[in-house]
């Protein structure tokens, strides 16, 4: 058997099914799977994936008057369709145009669940957003108050995500983290090892509704520090690009106060600009900023 | 379009395909499902009249099958009752929309854009179709995504799209961040982007005679000429693409600067005991200068380029030193 027929079948099964359906009884319903017991669980077990990863929300249940208890599978007919998306054309060409616009790595299959998928790209995109599954997970979590586990900083955690941003380049994920048990943001693409799902979230949600628009000097732990810097006429655009708020002087300089818990990164930024920027205040500031330029004369 | 599809992707083709026609009592033209859902005919025909047609439930009965009829370049599904509705998005494609329709709304909007001019009350297609897309995954959506594409300078992205509009060229005052120098020079544009965050003008440059790419927030005039442009800039994507006149260098890493290697396009890099050993091009000494000074005593000039010059590092900390003497 085709394995298409035989996912059809098994999808026809489980959305049939009133009760919870044991894996033995799937294959017998369903037909077309190896014969041997392991062979025929690796093949189902890759079926069940494939079916998750494709958006169905497997119910996974113990079957009711079995003892010991044994897993069951079925799928709910109303959360397998979800809420009804009435899309005009219009609209389906509009998300169809937004997602080749935006280059957006990973698969496709929202658009073909849509019937959005045909029609010519546009040749050039306008905009590059780095995305991959992994961010489509922590997006999907939020908006479906799940919580996930990964390791960031050498400490494995688990988080419940509120919000993904992209700003100034890279993603951040804001969140309650409950080891910490505080709100936390992270940088995702620090994140390392794997990002799972990890049951429902529990904290409600805190207030994200403030652009998240933390520059690199402002993720850390440490208080706050109020510096001061000067950043010359030719740099002057960029700076107050990056930093926003800046105060113009006579001769096209600017100066900036910026809210430092890391030092490192603050002084990263400063060198950025060679030669021209300078830090005025605090006096400590300057003095660690001058302790690390003398050690590299 | 032409490459086969694997079941996976077939199924999940399938699974809309199937209750979008039986939708249709009097059945759907072949190319439109062809078309829709990106689906090549002859395989498409393929799994209709070979797969789909026995799909049923246990016992498979005639009755519990699903009746294909393909006939006249029109295909009409009837009885298949399992799969009336299309499954739902999943919470993961439906972030995969936001960001990208979000995306697209932030590169509309740009800093101190003065947004009045002729806007009207009804709502753009791609902005019903978001909030269609919100209410469907949940009150989540709303909050759960948020895309700055990097604002960029409005008086002069706007200056660079009526100057592309007229096919003109664009005078610049540029501030070249890797040589540390500011330029004046007369570019050809040939397309405005948002890469990564940032804003970026990419065109035929007339003073370096080639394709160059500007970063919008280093611009610092921008004033349209009348002189049409000459040359069909193709127009590059990304930022900086190291070249093999770049010179080059090998730099010995500590294991806290492996960052290095993810943000910069490195040549090679060789673990030896612990640490990194990257070879590297260099689009300026300026950029090089930045680097070494950041990374302090992580870093260690093993190899240079004899055009970058010597004492990397220390010229540079001299030159900002003398600020705070």
């Amino acid at each position: 058997m085709d394995k298409l027929e035989r996912l059809l079948k098994l999808t026809a099964a489980l959305l049939h099914a009133e009760i919870p359906l044991t894996a033995e009884e799937l294959r017998d319903r369903v037909g077309g799977y190896p014969d041997t017991k392991a062979t025929f669980r690796r093949a189902f077990e890759r079926d069940k994936d494939d079916l998750r990863s494709m958006g169905m929300p497997l119910r996974v249940e113990p079957v009711p008057g079995v003892d010991p208890p044994v897993d069951g599978y079925r799928l709910d007919r109303d959360e397998y369709a979800g809420t009804e998306l009435a899309f005009e054309a219009d609209e389906l060409a509009a998300l169809h145009l937004a997602t080749s616009l935006v280059q957006l790595d990973g698969d496709d299959t929202a658009l073909v669940k849509l019937g959005a998928a045909g029609g010519d790209a546009p040749a050039d995109s306008v905009g590059r957003v780095p995305f991959n599954d992994t961010l489509a997970t922590m997006i999907g979590a939020a908006v479906d108050r799940k919580a996930l586990s990964f390791t960031y900083n050498d400490v494995e955690r688990i988080v419940e995500p509120w919000k993904l941003s992209f700003t100034r380049g890279h993603w951040y994920l804001s969140g309650f983290d409950r080891l910490r048990e505080d709100q936390r943001l992270y940088r995702v693409d620090r994140i390392t090892d794997g990002v799972s799902l990890s049951g429902p979230a529990k904290a409600p949600v805190g207030d994200v509704n403030e652009p998240i628009d933390l520059r690199g000097w402002e993720l850390g732990d440490g208080p706050v520090i109020k510096a001061t810097i000067l950043v010359d006429a030719d740099q002057a655009t960029y700076a107050r690009h990056i930093l926003g708020e800046a105060v113009d002087r006579p001769d096209g300089s600017v100066t900036a106060t910026l809210n430092v818990r890391n030092i490192d990164a603050f002084r990263s930024f400063v060198l950025s600009f060679l030669e021209h920027a300078e830090i005025l205040e605090p006096a400590e500031l300057r003095a660690d900023f001058v302790e690390w330029l003398e050690a590299q004369r | 379009m032409s490459a086969r599809l694997n079941a996976r992707d077939r199924l999940a083709r399938l699974l809309s395909v199937i209750p979008w026609v039986a939708d249709h009592r009097d059945g759907v033209p072949i190319d439109d499902i062809v078309a829709r859902f990106a689906y090549p005919r002859t395989q498409l025909l393929e799994d209709l009249q070979e797969i789909v047609f026995f799909v049923g439930v246990h016992p498979f009965t005639p009755d519990s099958l699903i009746e294909v009829d393909v006939s006249d370049d029109q295909v009409s599904i009837r009885y298949a009752d399992w799969f009336s509705r299309p499954l739902r998005l999943s919470p993961e494609d439906g972030a995969r929309l936001l960001t990208a329709g979000r995306s697209v709304l932030a590169m509309g909007a740009t800093d101190d854009e003065d947004d009045d001019e002729g806007e009207t009350d009804v709502p753009s297609p791609l902005l019903r179709a978001l909030t269609k897309l919100g209410t469907a995954l949940g009150e989540g959506a709303e909050r759960a995504v948020d895309v700055r594409l990097g604002t960029a300078p409005a008086d002069t992205l706007g200056v660079l799209r009526d100057a592309l509009d007229r096919g003109v060229q664009v005078e610049l005052e540029y501030y070249s961040y890797g040589r540390d120098e500011l330029s004046e020079r007369r570019v050809e544009p040939a397309k405005v982007f948002s890469d990564q965050g940032n804003w970026y003008l990419s065109g035929w440059c007339r003073r370096a005679e080639g394709d160059r790419v500007f970063r919008l927030d280093r611009i610092r005039t921008a004033v349209v000429t009348d002189i049409p442009v000459e040359h069909n800039a193709v127009g590059v994507d990304g930022a900086f693409t190291p070249s093999n006149d770049d010179p080059r260098v090998t730099l010995q890493l500590a294991p806290t600067a492996r960052w290095v290697v993810e943000q910069y396009p490195v040549e090679s890099c060789d673990d030896v005991g612990e640490h990194l050993v990257v070879t590297m091009a260099v689009s300026a000494r300026a950029w090089l200068e930045r680097l070494l000074l950041r990374l302090g005593t992580e870093a260690t000039v093993l190899q240079a380029d004899p055009s970058l010059g010597t004492g990397l590092a220390s010229s540079a900390a001299d030159r900002i030193l003398a600020r705070y003497t």
